[in-house]
């Protein structure tokens, strides 16, 4: 079965730093180039985090990540670069496209933006185990009936994802075109969909059973089963993150004085 | 009878993964059948239809985060506001008895959808300068560009384009699961049952 999670053990030092350490990264590589409002702020971090990836072994399972929102970043950059309201200086000229200056500032600003944000989560996702993360969370007063619901999702998406290939080989066997123009296709999304939905809804009454009878409404405190040791780098890392954010904010409020 | 009442017993705890799953496996299939429509709301449509617009708001708000923050999709991060809004919309509709016969439901998924357009269009604009994505919507939106209309009108037609579709479809097949259900299951949820003493 495979997981949807993207965390591999790899053992690099980025796996055993805490969760929480990580989430700090996240928010200070998205905040602070938006506190600042500068080019090269989004710059900076994007260069941080492809070197905090790098040493944590991960820059070549980013790959995909980026893939997967490169081709929406392209059509902003000719959607903007051609098409924007503020278009006016001509930059170059591509057969009978014309870019402009204006557009594709704008476009790079969005394409930076979102670059950044993928790389800073790149780091949580791929180096934290989701379970981890939500063990840790639960400890500091998260709520454990959502903490609940966040696990079994892990669990119960791969369920499904075998029950789903069941029952495409299934319809397939007995006929059901998956392949061809647009309406064949669209024909066959009910009759894929709607065993594996129903047969979820159904198993969901049983596993509501099974979670009662073990005691998942008791009100008593519960006990972790694994303790995990902290990095020596997370204390200072987590503070130095959140210095950096105050003092982008202080720079933009002296900036505005 | 409260629009909002929800039972939070362990069976709607275990619909809310349920339903995640769901919305994870119908945008794998638009995915598989090269359809171009998202379908990723199935499950939280489900959700609000059967436990309310409070099950529906957190089984929306939840898929989105989860999956934002551990299979690497954080362009979805943002978007937990327009799932939201779905879940209690599909939640509404079906607690005032929208989800009751065949018509009813395509009310439900136009409402839905217009829900998931209005607070997804000021999202788009502000993360992707108006585009969705979608093939089809920003066809649309580069028509309006090249037309010179304003941004916020062209992402709102870019978003009309994929999202009334998109949810009407989605509540189609919604409509036709919650008919198949057996009722021992549907009753589980139903926040306005009575228990029967016989003692």
């Amino acid at each position: 079965m495979k997981s949807i999670s993207l965390y591999v053990d790899n053992g690099s030092w980025l796996c055993r730093v805490h969760p929480f350490t990580k989430l700090a990264y996240i928010v200070t590589a998205i905040s602070v180039p938006l506190i600042g409002g500068t080019l090269w702020l989004f710059a900076a971090f994007i260069a941080l985090s492809l070197a905090v990836l790098a040493s944590g072994h991960l820059l070549r399972r980013v790959t995909p990540l980026v893939a997967f929102s490169f081709t929406i970043l392209i059509t902003i950059f000719l959607i903007h670069g051609l098409f924007n309201q503020n278009n006016q200086t001509p930059l170059f000229q591509i057969g009978p496209l014309r870019f402009y200056q204006e557009g594709l500032l704008y476009a790079l600003r969005i394409g930076c933006n979102v670059l950044n944000m993928l790389f800073s989560f790149a780091i949580l996702v791929l180096s934290t185990k989701p379970s981890e993360l939500v063990e840790e969370l639960e400890k500091r007063g998260f709520s454990r009936r959502i903490g609940y619901i966040i696990i079994s999702v892990f669990q119960i998406v791969p369920q499904m994802m075998g029950t789903m290939s069941t029952i495409t080989d299934a319809q397939r066997s007995r006929g059901m075109e998956t392949e061809g123009n647009l309406l064949t296709r669209a024909k066959a999304f009910l009759p894929l969909i709607s065993p594996v939905v129903m047969s979820a809804l159904i198993n969901t009454r049983e596993r509501a059973v099974a979670l009662e009878v073990r005691g998942f409404a008791a009100k008593q405190k519960k006990t972790y089963l694994a303790d995990r040791t902290p990095h020596r780098g997370d204390k200072p890392i987590t503070i130095a993150l959140l210095a950096l954010i105050v003092l982008a904010a202080g720079w933009r409020i002296a900036q505005c004085l | 009878m409260n629009l909002f009442k929800t039972k939070f017993n362990a069976a709607t705890i275990v619909l809310i993964p349920a339903c995640i799953g769901i919305n994870y496996l119908g945008k794998m299939f638009a995915s598989l059948l090269k359809l171009p429509l998202w379908l990723d709301s199935i499950g939280t449509c489900i959700g609000g239809c059967l436990g309310g617009p409070v099950i529906g708001a957190i089984c929306g708000a939840a898929n989105n985060l989860i999956y934002g923050f551990t299979a690497g999709d954080n362009i979805t991060l943002i978007y937990a506001l327009t799932s939201l809004g779905i879940g209690v919309a599909a939640g509404i509709m079906a607690r005032l008895g929208f989800m009751k016969s065949f018509p009813k439901a395509l009310l439900t998924a136009v409402v839905a959808g217009l829900v998931a357009v209005l607070i997804s269009t000021p999202l788009n604009v502000i993360f992707w300068g108006g585009t969705t994505g979608n093939v089809w919507g920003d066809m649309v939106f580069a028509a309006t560009q090249a037309a010179g209309m304003p941004v916020l009108l062209g992402s709102l037609l870019d978003e009309i384009v994929v999202d009334v579709p998109d949810k009407i479809i989605t509540l189609i097949v919604v409509f036709f699961v919650l008919k198949g259900l057996p009722k021992k299951l549907t009753a589980l949820y139903d926040a306005n049952a009575k228990v029967e003493r016989l003692d």
